[in-house]
């Protein structure tokens, strides 16, 4: 504690080796088949984590990152482009890029509801699915540009989720819960006796165009090197992402996070000061909406099929565990989280049927033994870069 | 960089499988190694008949394996699709988009494999569908890479339809999930019904996580109709036949393939005895192959049964073996091997394959419980007269 | 309609709502005592149905086949262990976590659903089959018309409306009621007046899930097959009728559960479209409820502390 607590001036290259640590552990990750090999990676990840927790070193790069907020960026950047080079042909690996950035996306909007504004949403699968039929629907039955369509399925989700705002708003605590978890129920069994909209069989969605070049083609550089076409939707998605990522920063850091984070705190106190309650809530709701509808039409695209058990109530809880797991309102433990979230049960099909079980025991110990998340977020600091106040 | 480490991994891997191929069959020669995939639903509601179908693809490459004519030495890489679509195409890309499996067995869910049939033509991975039963898999698309062993649902639902109204029955409920599983199903038995002049007198459409159908049984209580049509899976058949019973209703119970399983029997204990249901291909222990395989199967002692599907994946995985053997390990050759499948033998019958890939099985099946165990119709006391189904003339 | 087939959509409703409003019952205690979501409990539902089961099978294998025996062990044993594991999940799951965010509870738990799931799903002898239920309750039935009034139905309504009667005597009536009622108050203030909190959060544990448990038994008694997936959903619209019904008292859970169960039977039966639309006209009631009567219908009489 003492250490985290310290202003640090501690060099830059702690924090570069673990930043390249990280990118090739996650490599490995990613390559490695065998059983063992990925059982033994996976705790070898936990053992080195938990020692360096006890020393006090992951307290300390995690400090001087958050100092120097640009370099942390710049890696986490550099670091997702250098595990994409690395596998550059590697269709499948790059999917399983895509969607833990697209989870990513998605959290950071559910991450503005609930862990700036305190705005409870168990249905966030849903409107990631509300994106996702948009973006089926539009580009098979209309000429709208790809790259609109998925600012439209933002739109859609932030619409759709207007239904709810008065039942979200007159609630609190576990009544608000069930509000959005009635709706994600809902959602998922009207989609799944619908008719029009492929019912539980699901709609195919058209690969992404833009300017007349089709996505879902394999990238020729030269003779020798082909990139899969999951390259190319990683580019678009990175960049949506950064440009989400500074949004939600931006927001963070200005005088709309302050209010939001009063609200959360306390909401009698915080309009007994003043402070429009029904403005901030509407405006985290709608805002974190149109981000999941945004990340879900995209994954839409890149998965090209959306059917209604990708966007069931458990979904949803999963996009809750990635918040819950990287430290609610920790925007870079979002990226950790649903790595970890995404990654590992897949790397876990070599036990096949055993794996949700052992998924399962393995976010149980992690709550265990880090109840407040891998990253929390740290206290406010009102002066940017220099120690709290 | 990328191939450095994959070729150290592969080479360690192979040391390992070489160790164990010596230990198993005490065999020296090293055989190249080539990959061939299986998918299936290995968890869910429907997980027994995809870890039968994964044992009995399984059994066939062990099989192989021991075969010292055997040119290679083949790995099974093995995906769960969970009989989600998603999840499907996403255990679909995975085994397609790795060059060192040449061929594959998938499906057992048509929800799954109409999905995933793009996939498999996108990167050129010859599969063989080993359950899944929706017409559209092989005819709703020209794909060379897709091909299928067991039988699509049109003929079984002719057959149904002809066979039930020639018991006698007039009048039908449908309940159906609302997957393309239980909506084809509904479709091909209501289009032949009509034809053999039979009556339906009501559809109910029901999700696959349902648990609770009193509503619509009491509805069709109401009704009274001599017999309830169920296409689904074994899961919702059993709490449909169970909740039947609950309310009174007496009408015969009329499954399709889909139900065409142990777990019904078990799930269902006494009030399975009576039920009837239809299947392509004869029963397992009828096949020519049958009891070869089933003894097999017992000899590997895997820990749960094949189920009726199992001999269809044990049969699409030799076809699958037998062409890399025939042209090596290269998916364009094996493919066109496949596709001029004809004629060909195996535990399942002859197998050849029409232009969409489809085999062409001419025999559908027809079952009922009798004593706790699926038996052939012809071969029952129920045909024999000694029993009789409800309303049965 | 015929007035027959009216009583028997009632029956039916009114077994679901019963159900419902165990599981219902068992959320309203928890967030009573500790504040907490604990989404495990639609499994541990799941695990004391299997319980019993097992029970039943070791029964016939001893050879007891008195089917009024047998209920009878199988309620003791599933309530008794489910009870236990109820602690226990209290003790290692739950309060273990109490410094951290509230909503970690919910994740913790949702994840040891998963884990009872699978392992129901694994480690019992062929789990991921469904499974036939004995029969055991006399079924002799009274036919009124086209109404099937089963004796098994009735003793089984009957044994629900016990239990939940007793349920209340008993947090209103006891010494252990009333200390459970502190707590659920002023968790400091019980302490200062000398009541052991850890006990009765165990306790309080231990009955949610025995009530789970019982509900277990009740569903497979009722529908006569098992599965591993049951618990689900009855977990989740369990909850959601916890809170509809509102989660000061247990009446809320009560008529939240047989609301829902009236809201789905209303819906496939006498809505004019498709009847598997039932559950999108339930949860749409729900929505629309919660926005009427944001603190459930009947209301918590508790101001906001500032």
């Amino acid at each position: 504690m003492q250490d985290e607590l310290k202003p640090t001036g501690k060099p830059l290259w702690q924090a570069l080796i673990g930043a390249v640590l990280t990118t090739v552990y996650l490599i490995l990750l990613l390559k490695v088949e065998e059983q063992s090999e990925v059982i033994g990676l996976l705790a070898g990840g936990a053992v080195l984590l938990l020692l360096l927790t006890k020393t006090g070193h992951l307290g300390g790069i995690g400090n001087t990152l958050h100092s120097r907020e640009g370099a942390l960026n710049l890696l986490v950047i550099l670091g997702t482009l250098a595990i994409v080079g690395f596998f550059y042909e590697d269709h499948f690996t790059l999917l399983l890029i895509a969607t833990v950035m697209l989870y990513v996306l998605a959290t950071l909007g559910l991450n503005l509801q609930f862990g700036f504004a305190g705005v409870l949403n168990f249905a966030g699968a849903s409107f990631f699915g509300i994106g996702a039929y948009t973006a089926a629907v539009l580009g098979a039955h209309t000429a709208v540009p790809s790259l609109l369509i998925i600012l439209v399925g933002g739109v859609m989700a932030a619409l759709i989720g207007c239904v709810l705002l008065l039942p979200v708003l007159r609630t609190r605590g576990h009544y608000a819960a069930v509000v959005t978890i009635a709706f994600a129920l809902l959602f998922k069994t009207f989609l799944e006796v619908n008719d029009i909209l492929g019912g539980p069989q699901g709609l195919q969605v058209p690969s992404m165009k833009v300017f007349g070049w089709d996505f879902n083609n394999n990238v020729a550089l030269g003779d020798s090197v082909e990139l899969s076409f999951y390259f190319s939707y990683i580019i678009v998605i990175l960049l949506v992402l950064i440009a989400a990522f500074v949004l939600v920063r931006r927001v963070e850091r200005s005088w709309i996070g302050l209010n939001l984070d009063a609200l959360r705190l306390d909401e009698t106190a915080a309009s007994c000061f003043g402070l429009n309650i029904v403005r901030w809530k509407v405006t985290a709701f709608l805002l974190g909406n149109f981000l999941i509808g945004i990340a879900g039409a995209l994954y839409g695209m890149v998965g090209g099929f959306v059917a209604p058990t990708s966007f069931t109530f458990a979904d949803s809880l999963i996009l809750v565990s990635i918040i819950l797991l990287g430290g609610i309102g920790n925007v870079w433990g979002l990226i950790v989280a649903a790595a970890i979230v995404v990654i590992v049960p897949e790397k876990l099909q070599a036990i096949q049927e055993y794996r949700f079980l052992l998924f399962g025991g393995l976010v149980m110990m992690m709550l265990l033994f880090r109840p407040e998340g891998l990253l929390p977020r740290s206290v406010r600091r009102y002066f940017p870069g220099g120690a709290e106040r | 960089m990328s191939n450095g480490i994959s070729k150290k991994y592969s080479g360690i891997a192979l040391v390992a499988a070489f160790a164990m191929g010596m230990a198993i069959s005490g065999e020296a020669a090293a055989k190249d190694k080539v990959k061939v995939g299986f998918i299936g639903p290995l968890t869910g509601g429907v997980s027994v008949n995809g870890i039968g179908g994964r044992n009995s693809a399984d059994l066939a490459v062990r099989l192989r394996n021991k075969d010292p004519k055997a040119k290679y030495e083949y790995e099974l890489v093995v995906q769960d699709d969970e009989c989600k679509p998603n999840i499907g195409v996403q255990a679909a890309t995975k085994v397609a988009a790795d060059r060192k499996v040449i061929g594959a067995v998938t499906h057992y869910c048509s929800a799954v494999a109409i999905a995933a049939v793009d996939t498999y033509h996108k990167f050129g991975l010859p599969v063989v569908v080993w359950g899944a039963v929706l017409p559209d898999i092989t005819y709703g698309n020209t794909y060379k890479e897709v091909h299928r062993v067991n039988g699509t649902m049109i003929n079984q639902n002719q057959t149904a339809a002809k066979f039930m109204r020639s018991l006698g029955y007039e009048t039908w409920a449908v309940i159906h999930d609302t997957t393309d599983y239980g909506k084809g199903h509904n479709k091909y038995y209501s289009e032949n019904l009509a034809k053999e002049g039979g009556k339906i007198l009501a559809t109910f459409g029901v999700t696959s996580d349902q648990q609770d159908f009193t509503a619509e049984l009491t509805k069709i209580k109401e009704l009274n109709p001599d017999v309830i049509y169920f296409g689904g899976l074994t899961p919702i058949g059993v709490r449909v036949r169970s909740q039947m019973e609950k309310l009174g209703i007496k009408a015969v119970f009329q499954g399709t393939s889909g139900i065409v399983s142990d777990a019904f029997v078990e799930g269902t204990g006494k009030l399975a005895e009576g039920v009837v249901a239809f299947r392509e291909g004869a029963p397992t222990e009828n096949l020519p192959g049958g009891q070869f395989f089933l003894e097999k199967y017992q000899a590997e002692k895997y820990d749960s049964p094949p189920e009726a599907y199992g001999a269809f994946s044990f049969a699409a995985m030799n076809l699958v073996l037998d062409a890399i053997e025939q042209v090596g390990p290269n998916r364009k050759k094996v493919r066109d091997v496949l596709n001029k499948t004809s004629g060909r033998d195996s535990i399942v019958g002859e197998i050849s394959f029409d232009d969409h890939g489809q085999n062409t099985v001419a025999l559908i099946t027809k079952y009922v419980i009798q004593d706790g165990k699926w038996t052939v119709w012809e071969d029952s006391d129920y045909a024999a007269g000694k029993r009789k189904l409800v309303g049965q003339k | 309609m015929d007035i027959g087939f009216l009583a028997q959509y009632l029956m039916n409703g009114l077994m679901l709502g019963m159900m419902y409003a165990l599981v219902a019952v068992g959320f309203t205690l928890f967030f009573g005592v500790l504040d907490v979501i604990k989404f495990s409990h639609g499994d541990v539902l799941t695990v004391g149905a299997f319980t019993a089961l097992a029970t039943y099978l070791g029964l016939e294998q001893i050879g007891v086949t008195d089917p009024a025996t047998q209920i009878l062990v199988m309620v003791i044993v599933s309530t008794v262990l489910i009870g236990g594991l109820g602690a226990v999940i209290a003790r290692t799951v739950i309060l273990p976590l109490r410094s951290a965010p509230p909503l970690n509870t919910l994740l913790i738990t949702l994840m040891l659903g998963t884990v009872l799931r699978e392992a129901v799903r694994l480690f019992y002898p062929e789990g991921g089959n469904p499974k036939p239920f004995p029969a055991l309750l006399p079924t002799d039935s009274v036919t009124f018309g086209n109404f099937n009034l089963r004796l098994d139905n009735v003793l089984m309504f009957g044994a629900g409306v016990l239990v939940i009667v007793g349920t209340q005597w008993m947090l209103n009536r006891t010494k252990l009621g009333l200390a459970i009622r502190a707590v659920a108050q002023d968790e400091e203030t019980a302490k200062t007046m000398g009541i052991n909190f850890n006990l009765i959060v165990f306790i309080t544990f231990a009955l949610g899930s025995a009530l789970a448990a019982f509900a277990g038994v009740m569903n497979g008694l009722y529908y006569n097959e098992i599965n591993f997936g049951m618990g689900l959903l009855l977990g989740v619209i369990g909850f959601s009728a916890a809170i509809v019904g509102g989660m000061g008292n247990l009446y809320g859970a009560i008529l939240g559960g047989f609301l829902f169960a009236a809201l789905q039977t209303i819906g496939a039966v006498a809505l004019p479209f498709a009847s598997a639309y039932k559950d999108v006209f339930a949860f749409a009631v729900v929505i629309a409820i919660m926005a009427w009567r944001p603190t459930g219908l009947i209301q918590e009489k508790v101001s906001d502390r500032v």
